[in-house]
This record gives structure tokens, sequence and C-alpha cells, in this order.
């Protein structure tokens, strides 16, 4: 991401160079090459920034940090690092079983951005409540927990297939019938954090 | 060459103004990891640039 910002602020630069160039000596445009500059300068590189910039924001928009970058889920972050592998979400993010830069979109693939059109509005709803409106003091998925956030990875694998517990219940969590969060429950559990054990994650 | 109509220059100067402000606007908001980076990216930078481009495309058309 750092590279990607510095090359699209370099390409601005220039682009805003250019504009200036027109902008000052409007006369250029009346030479062929002036007006391709302008064309340049005034419409495809401008249009073309912005596709590229809202293509980056939107890959940006998965990373752990954007998610955590609002008060509110300050808490499910620290509840990736409490130190008990019992927490389902700690344990994944610790042993890497999901990417740590983009913890949250794996398991939440249909959120926000990512989501259907309602999901959408709700994201932008939650920017909405994050400035004007009232946090609510829980918060909770709008739909219950799908079980495709956990088949993605876990169906086919060896240990979840092998396994006498999900054999016998397998048809049903394909369907969502059965959650997988049924017998996985400990979740986030924001509420249970204070006095927990805190990994303190290290630099490889 | 007779130099660019007062009508042209003024339109042209408003249209780089719309779309360097929006430009800047996009690439300040590139280094901010936020939803509200997002929607200031979208909203103010992706309509400032998108009318100084129509700005620029309607002074063409009208000269």
């Amino acid at each position: 991401m750092p590279y990607l910002t510095a090359g699209f602020v370099a390409v601005v630069l220039v682009t805003i160079a250019l504009i200036a160039l027109v902008a000052l000596r409007p006369s250029l445009v009346e030479a062929r090459g002036g007006r391709v500059l302008a064309f340049l300068a005034l419409c495809v590189l401008p249009l073309l920034m912005t596709a590229l910039g809202v293509s980056a924001q939107v890959e940006h928009s998965k990373s752990t940090e954007f998610c955590l970058s609002c008060h509110v889920m300050e808490p499910y972050g620290k509840s990736l690092h409490v130190d008990d592998s019992s927490w389902v979400p700690a344990q994944h993010y610790q042993n890497n079983r999901v990417p740590r830069g983009e913890a949250c979109f794996t398991c939440h693939t249909n959120y926000t951005l990512f989501g259907d059109f309602k999901a959408k509005l709700r994201g932008l709803r939650h920017v909405y409540v994050n400035y004007i409106g009232t946090i609510p003091k829980e918060i909770k998925l709008y739909d219950p927990y799908n079980n495709r956030e956990c088949l993605h990875c876990h169906a086919g694998a060896r240990s979840f297939e092998e396994s006498d517990l999900h054999k016998e219940v397998r048809a049903e969590l394909a369907k969502n019938a059965t959650s997988c969060l049924e017998c996985h429950d400990t979740i986030h559990n924001v509420h249970g954090l204070a006095g927990v054990k805190i990994w303190k994650e290290g630099k490889p | 060459m007779t130099g660019a109509s007062p009508r042209l220059t003024r339109r042209l100067q408003l249209s780089g103004l719309l779309v360097g402000l929006g430009l800047a606007v996009e690439a300040l908001t590139m280094a901010w990891s936020h939803p509200t980076a997002f929607l200031a990216f979208l909203l103010v930078g992706g309509t400032l640039v998108g009318l100084g481009v129509l700005v620029y495309l309607y002074a063409i058309v009208s000269n």
C-alpha cells in the first residue's frame, strides 16, 4: 500500500503540474499538441487516477487496520490477541490461519463494501453513526453468522472432514441448519476481555 | 496563433481548479486508512474531478 500511495501521489502531482500549465497558458490549446495535452491533463489522467484510486481504496478496505480504525471496533481487535486458543478468532489470527493483514474480511466476507447493496448502505450508516448518531452498546451481526465463512477454508480439510463430530452434522453445516458457532462458541467475546492475558505480537 | 478566447480560458481555468482540487483530495485520502477517507475520496474527490471533466468537455464542445 505505501508504494501504491506514493505512486498515486506522484502521478497526481504530475497531472496537477500539467493542469497548471494548461490553466496558466490557455493559448496552448490553439495548437494540436496543446489540445492533446489539455485532453490528457483535464480528462484522461484525472478519470484514470480516480478509477485506480477507487480500486486501491476498495482493496485497502479489506485490511484489518481499516476495520479497526473506528473506536468501536477496538475490543474486537483486542480479542484477536487474547492468549487463549479457545477463542476462535484469536486462535486463527495468531496462528496465521487467516492472513493477519485481512483478518476481519476473511471471516466476514459480506460486510459493507463487499456485500450486497443493502450491506453497502449499512456501511454508509456505520460512518454516520460513528460521527453523528448513537453507537449501540452492543454490536451484533445483521444476519446469523453464515457457515460459508468457515467452510470456505475448512471444507475438504482432513482435520475437519475426518472428525466424527463433524461427520454427524456435515450436511446440516453445509445447509446452515446447524451453526459452527453452536460448538465453537467463544468468538470475540468482547465483554469478557477484562483480565484476560493478551499475547504480544512479535515481529518476524 | 490568436490565443484562446477569454470564455474558453475561464472555463479551462475553472476545470483545472476543480480537477486539481479533486485530485489533491484523492491523494490526501489515499494516505488515511479509515472509512471516512474512502467516502471523502469518492464523494468529495470524485465529485470535484467529475465536475472538472464536465466543465472541460463543455468548454471544448461550446468553443
